[in-house]
């Protein structure tokens, strides 16, 4: 299940982020969203270590901690996605598309002209369709 | 799922934003109308390099986003490429089209009307409408700035007519 996903501008500040889970734990997965900024940097500045998948706006894995994996994406306007999620075997595949389907919607969201770039994303139809995103990566990793 | 616009509506409506920033908005000040243009020019611009460079890897240096202009973002603009594009390796980039689309339709008009003038009138109005079609090209302008700093280049673009509907466009990225 995804518990959280974040966008984050090119000078690292929030534009978008929402967590999905039951319980109060907003603060916490926002404290891991911001953890990962680093990872990306790193990532990004050293990229011997990700080898043939140079400069690929898929990151991969950030990093793992006890209860989540955090994955993450960088497009080339250097805005930054980023995925809490809470199972365990997750396949690169399902999350390369959450990200692509994550991708297409945040195009779509900015380019409404009303949308003043470097600015929160406040649009609901946004806000729907991601909902709609985090549920349909749930199904088609167990179906 | 491609979905186009209407190239000549897309013209209806440039020459439409130039006439009414030039002849009402900003009639006396040239200048001002310039920068409005190209502030639409660069929304568009930001908004459109978003969505273009959705599926490919991100570029490691600012050749390789000029090449992205040159290439695939003018294809999906004017669906052709930049005929040709010349650097000094020193952050000046000259993007020439030798078939404008944009410019394709507009002719230099020799309309000697300009009487009252000491000058003389050809040039008079040659000045003129080499006038107008600068400030119908301060959008692409725009659209090229406002894509390149989308990409993290921050840069200036100007446009040089050279003879229609041949256009270069000069980019020079600031260091």
């Amino acid at each position: 299940m995804i518990v959280c996903v974040a966008v984050v501008g090119h000078q690292n500040n929030p534009l978008y982020i929402q967590s999905f889970t039951e319980a109060d734990d907003a603060l916490k997965l926002h404290h891991i969203v911001h953890c990962s900024l680093d990872v990306v940097d790193e990532r990004v500045n050293n990229p011997k270590k990700s080898g043939p998948t140079l400069n690929e706006t898929f990151l991969g894995m950030l990093y793992p901690t006890e209860n989540y994996k955090v994955y993450g994406y960088l497009t080339n306007t250097k805005v930054k996605f980023i995925l809490v999620t809470t199972d365990l075997d997750v396949r690169d595949a399902d999350v390369r598309n959450f990200f692509r389907r994550f991708h297409a919607a945040y195009v779509d969201a900015v380019s409404n002209p009303f949308h003043v770039p470097g600015k929160k994303i406040t649009s609901t139809i946004f806000a729907e369709r991601v909902s709609n995103i985090v549920k349909s990566f749930g199904l088609s990793s167990t179906g | 799922m491609v979905r186009e616009v209407s190239e000549s509506c897309v013209e209806s409506l440039l020459t439409e934003i130039v006439s009414s920033y030039c002849t009402g908005f900003y009639a006396n000040k040239p200048e001002l109308a310039a920068r409005r243009i190209e502030a639409i020019g660069f929304q568009v611009g930001h908004q459109l390099s978003e969505r273009y460079t959705m599926d490919r890897p991100r570029f490691s240096d600012h050749l390789e986003a000029i090449k992205f202009i040159c290439k695939d973002f003018w294809s999906e603009l004017f669906k052709k490429q930049i005929d040709n594009l010349k650097t000094n390796h020193r952050g000046t980039f000259v993007l020439q089209d030798n078939k404008f689309r944009w410019l394709a339709r507009m002719s230099m008009d020799p309309s000697l009307e300009t009487s009252g003038s000491i000058q003389d009138p050809a040039a008079m109005a040659e000045n003129k409408s080499a006038q107008a079609i600068g400030m119908h090209l301060y959008f692409p302008c725009g659209i090229i700035r406002g894509s390149l700093s989308n990409l993290g280049i921050p840069c200036a673009v100007s446009a040089d007519i050279s003879n229609l509907p041949a256009c270069s466009f000069v980019i020079r990225i600031k260091a």
